[in-house]
């Protein structure tokens, strides 16, 4: 909070180097993040693509592969395990390298010091180490394609005994790299973490009490605390895991001892928490500009915040419905129904709050605002998806089925995806001082929301018709066989799902360089980062803000405009009334 | 979408199928309700000249409706799941068939008893990918595996269990249709795990005794 | 509003407010939502400072990882251990536990020389601070050197990484502990040897500190571990 130190920021000119590479600026490392992420998107993409391909047309010749060499693809043709490779590939990309570092690593650090009206982080020498750190991760997670017996192959979830020993994958290296990138990755979310608690505690600005925090600075709150409780665990797993596979120990393997479960346990354990890491900032994401182009306040402030905690506090309960048909005890599959079904109670409030939050509104077609909007109605989707999986009898049946794969893409996809275009649409001028272009957005919006909505969706019949995951070829089975158009339909749906993404790659460059420029508040909206100017200097603000209300107050009756910021101080003159 | 679920031939599939309808039912209602409610908003309360938003923050009646509304309907499908879980998986009734099924990279080996009805002696019979079984009665599944784990899924018995090495896990079906059922390994278990795929036989009562008669003609 | 009074105008004041506002401003009152109170009514006074510093917060947050990366090879420690009927498996060794606990008590021992150190600089007695750290880490140092010569006695028995669950367990969650010892014991003497020169003293403060927090953590962990591994 050392003014001197902030402003004398400001006026230091610093070399290229130390501005666009190893920036200590919580807005450079959020540029870093999100370029990060955006590029991993298209690998992930590229890698879904290709598994669309060979689930449609199996064992035909993918096109455009034939450069990739043996073994993963034989002048063209899918090998199995490169197909398993492929999957495991997208999973852990998307969701350690994509969604991770944009909804977290990208937004979080752009956006807390701007809404809670600080200069910087709390250790901008850490930030930057985050950033750099989760490079290297990303690097040692991409040069696992390039060691002999090629990439992970054991599905994201990395099942022991499948993942802790070499002949049953007959990947070698590979695995080892996953996890020690996944260790490293940790270590880069541990710094983020203690970044943001700190900072958020600490660094708000006068008046900036919890509760007039905007719900997106909440959720981002409530990730890092699970961030930084659930990611241990995992690392602790992965070190076992490590060990089994490269120092003799039998901590996953049932012939020296282990316990194959286990494995299952800590991963979950870490696992659900980690799904609600992805969704928490999106709904957040979703809260604020829901309210911003309704121009309305954002209904039920209290009910969203203590959901939001809800969910973090349940999130550690449930791990157990993924595993209702792993063996363990089935007593215990009732316990862990219950609070699956109870964790739904809290999404379904904030659903109701956000139909809440239109209803009676001034509604703004913009970009953002129909991102927003996907968000809320296919999170919807995702969320009631889920029950089906928490009835244990009915997981029975679609249990590793395409269902579940549904199922997470209406949550990952549906939910954090579209929570993540609603936040570049509508805090690009804010980041980059540029407009993007309004048209192009909506014809992505449009495209994207039909060809997402005919590739998820049609697999939850493939589930339904008993489709398993992770499978190379359903042709090799009988019973799919009927489903096989569907299989075809839903890889052209992902082709146009791709395809959609051109408009936003054109959109983003050519507005980052040449789009209109943007002022200090384009949206109209309350909080404190429209109160700099756009792109924030080093230091962000002319002089800190002091608060003096909560940050959804639109429309409201003490000012003629529809949006009152936070830092506006209004002095009423009192007069006593003429009758 | 119901037309898609396979074709059900076990005694609890009608269970699960009839909590999936419920499931479906009770979601698509919500679904339609909230999606409907949200393009009516969207149409009704888009932006117009000369009308400004309404300034609320909150109904305090509203939010505890809809937080005991959808408690009570999770808390009560629970319950409903639990009966047939506890059925299905909670417990194995008597059973008159008995075999063991091994699961290995890439293959079921299935071992039948035998006449005396007991694994581990000079009669039992090993077949890989054919299980046979008669049709009416309780069959109990002992599941094995030697490497890695894999899920032992007849999609048409509406039953999955994964194998775990290191553990004897006990699963049961009781098939009502005679018939040649697909038996396909439902988790990731290696680059063959795509095509491993076994047979489940269902045979009438005089089908399967003649089949007895085939495999063990001394007895 | 006071009943009988309406806002016949408003008067705003802009929104470029100067940071130069009253000591003890605390937070203007609340009026973001009609239908409540706020529950935490507080920001950071930026006159007096927040009540915890940032460097402390954030090593709070950072054992609060450490803690849970504990807890997760210590749930399967107990996974193991609460699974098996014999314990120590046959044939396996007994873990030492009468060098163990003396060594229990020169780690314990070490908390009490670093909070003397601690004290000592909060009174800005650097004779004391650089006496407490340095018994400190040569009671850390002490602490490693009787596990390592108990390890190798361990591995001569037939106790290693590799012959089990048991050994397994052990050399995780102790070995995991040690390393934690010893790289508080590296910060330690960074920070005694930082120390040295007394005029920049001031500024390495913040350093020791954090690294007493730390190294509070890894002797309390200890005892735990202790009861846990060696004597259950």
């Amino acid at each position: 909070m050392s003014e001197a130190v902030a402003t004398h920021a400001v006026h230091e000119e610093l070399g290229f180097l130390r501005t666009y590479v190893f920036s200590t600026d919580h807005k450079m490392i959020a540029r870093q993040f999100l370029f990060l992420g955006l590029f991993m998107m298209i690998l992930g993409g590229l890698m879904a693509l290709m598994i669309r391909w060979q689930l449609a047309w199996p064992e035909t010749q993918v096109p455009g592969t034939r450069w990739i060499p043996e073994p993963f693809m034989t002048d063209g043709y899918m090998n199995p395990a490169f197909y398993n490779t492929l999957f495991t590939m997208h999973a852990t990309i998307m969701i350690f390298f994509v969604i991770m570092p944009i909804l977290v690593g990208c937004y979080g650090n752009f956006l807390i010091p701007l809404m809670i009206g600080a200069r910087d982080m709390a250790f901008p020498v850490l930030n930057m180490l985050s950033f750099w750190v989760g490079a290297v991760a990303g690097v040692v997670m991409l040069a696992g394609f390039f060691v002999p017996g090629g990439h992970a192959a054991s599905g994201w979830t990395s099942y022991a005994p499948l993942s802790a020993v070499t002949q049953y994958t007959g990947v070698d290296w590979g695995q080892n790299l996953w996890c020690i990138s996944l260790i490293i990755l940790g270590l880069s979310s541990l710094m983020g973490s203690i970044n943001y608690i700190t900072t958020i505690i600490n660094m708000r600005a006068p008046g900036m009490t919890f509760f007039r925090l905007p719900l997106v600075i909440w959720s981002l709150f409530i990730v890092a605390i699970l961030l930084l409780l659930a990611l241990p665990v995992l690392t602790s797993a992965l070190a076992m895991l490590l060990l089994d596979r490269m120092a003799g120990t039998s901590f996953f393997l049932p012939a020296g001892g282990g316990e194959p479960l286990l494995w299952q346990h800590l991963f979950w354990f870490f696992g659900h928490p980690e799904v609600y890491i992805l969704i928490l900032p999106a709904m957040g994401i979703a809260s604020d500009i829901l309210s911003v182009f309704s121009r309305k306040p954002i209904f039920g402030y209290r009910a969203m915040a203590f959901s939001m905690i809800g969910i973090a506090f349940l999130s550690w309960v449930v791990w157990g419905h993924h595993m209702f048909q792993s063996g363990m005890s089935p007593a215990l599959g009732f316990s862990f129904m219950v609070t699956t079904m109870v964790i739904a109670v809290p999404s379904a409030i904030k659903t109701f709050n956000w139909l809440g939050t239109i209803w009676g509104g001034s509604i703004r077609f913009t970009t953002p605002m129909l991102n927003a909007l996907a968000f809320v109605s296919m999170f919807v989707v995702g969320g009631l998806s889920g029950i089906f999986m928490a009835s244990t009898p009915v997981d029975i049946f679609i249990h590793d089925t395409y269902f579940i794969v549904a199922h997470i893409h209406y949550v990952v996809f549906g939910g954090s995806v579209f929570g993540l275009f609603a936040a570049v649409y509508y805090w690009f001028p804010k980041m980059f001082g540029r407009m993007m272009n309004e048209p192009l957005g909506k014809i992505h919006f449009f495209t994207t929301f039909i060809a997402y909505n005919c590739t998820f969706f049609a697999m939850h019949i493939l589930g339904i018709g008993g489709m398993m995951r992770r499978i190379y070829n359903p042709m090799q089975y009988e019973f799919l066989h009927p489903l096989q158009p569907i299989n075809v339909f839903i890889t052209w749906s992902a082709i146009a799902l791709g395809l959609a993404q051109i408009p936003f790659v054109i959109n983003f460059f050519w507005s980052l360089f040449a789009g209109r420029k943007a002022e200090r508040n384009p949206w109209k909206a309350n909080t404190l980062e429209w109160v700099a100017p756009s792109p924030p200097p080093h230091g962000n603000f002319d002089a800190i803000p002091v608060v003096y209300r909560g940050p959804y107050e639109y429309s409201s009756p003490e000012v003629t405009e529809d949006y009152l910021p936070q830092d506006r101080q209004l002095v009423p003159q009192r007069v006593a009334t003429a009758h | 979408m119901m037309g898609w679920l396979p074709e059900n031939v076990s005694t609890y599939g009608k269970d699960i199928d009839r909590l999936f309808y419920i499931i479906y039912y009770i979601t698509g209602v919500s679904f339609l309700l909230v999606s409907g409610t949200m393009v009516v908003f969207l149409i009704l309360y888009r932006q117009r000249e000369g009308r400004r938003a309404t300034y609320v923050h909150g109904n305090t009646t509203l939010e505890i409706i809809w937080t005991i509304v959808p408690a009570i309907i999770l808390v009560v499908l629970s319950f409903m799941s639990q009966a047939s879980w506890g059925n299905i998986k909670g417990r194995v009734p008597p059973s008159e068939v008995h075999v063991q099924v091994t699961a290995k990279q890439f293959n079921w080996e299935i071992l039948y008893p035998g006449p005396d009805g007991k694994i581990g002696t000079a009669d039992d019979l090993q077949m890989d990918n054919e299980l046979h079984v008669p049709v009416g009665k309780v069959v109990r599944v002992t599941l094995k595996a030697k490497d890695v784990i894999h899920s032992f899924f007849l999609p048409n018995l509406r039953l999955k269990q994964d194998a775990v090495p290191g553990r004897e896990i006990q699963a049961w079906f009781e098939a009502t249709k005679p018939g040649r059922y697909e038996l396909p390994c439902a988790e990731l278990c290696g680059f063959g795990h795509s095509g491993m795929l076994g047979h489940l036989t269902v045979h009438t009562a005089d089908d399967y005794n003649k089949w007895v008669k085939e495999q063990w003609p001394s007895s | 509003m006071p009943r009988g009074e309406v806002v016949t105008s408003i008067v705003d004041v802009g929104t470029e407010q100067r940071v130069e506002i009253p000591s003890r401003v605390g937070a203007p009152p609340f009026t973001g939502s009609p239908s409540g109170r706020d529950p935490f009514p507080w920001s950071p006074d930026p006159m007096v400072g927040p009540p915890v510093s940032n460097a402390r917060l954030g090593m709070l947050v950072f054992l609060a990882f450490e803690g849970m990366f504990f807890a997760g090879l210590l749930g399967t420690f107990l996974v193991f251990r609460l699974g098996s009927q014999f314990w120590p498996p046959v044939g396996q060794p007994r873990l030492p536990i009468l060098v163990t606990s003396a060594n229990t008590a020169i780690l314990l021992f070490s908390s009490w020389t670093m909070r003397n150190g601690l004290r000592a600089m909060r009174k800005g007695d650097w004779d004391g601070l650089t006496t407490g750290l340095s018994w400190t880490a040569l009671l850390g140092t002490t602490f490693l050197i009787v596990q390592g010569s108990e390890w190798l006695r361990l591995i001569r028995h037939g106790l290693t990484l590799s012959a089990g669950i048991y050994g397994a367990t052990f050399y995780t969650l102790i070995g995991c502990h040690g390393l934690h010892v010893l790289g508080a014991v590296i910060w330690l003497l960074i920070a005694r040897i930082g120390l040295s020169d007394k005029r920049f003293w001031a500024r390495r403060q913040v350093g020791v500190e954090l690294g007493g927090m730390y190294w509070y953590f890894v002797v309390a962990l200890w005892p735990v571990l202790f009861a846990l591994v060696y004597l259950s």
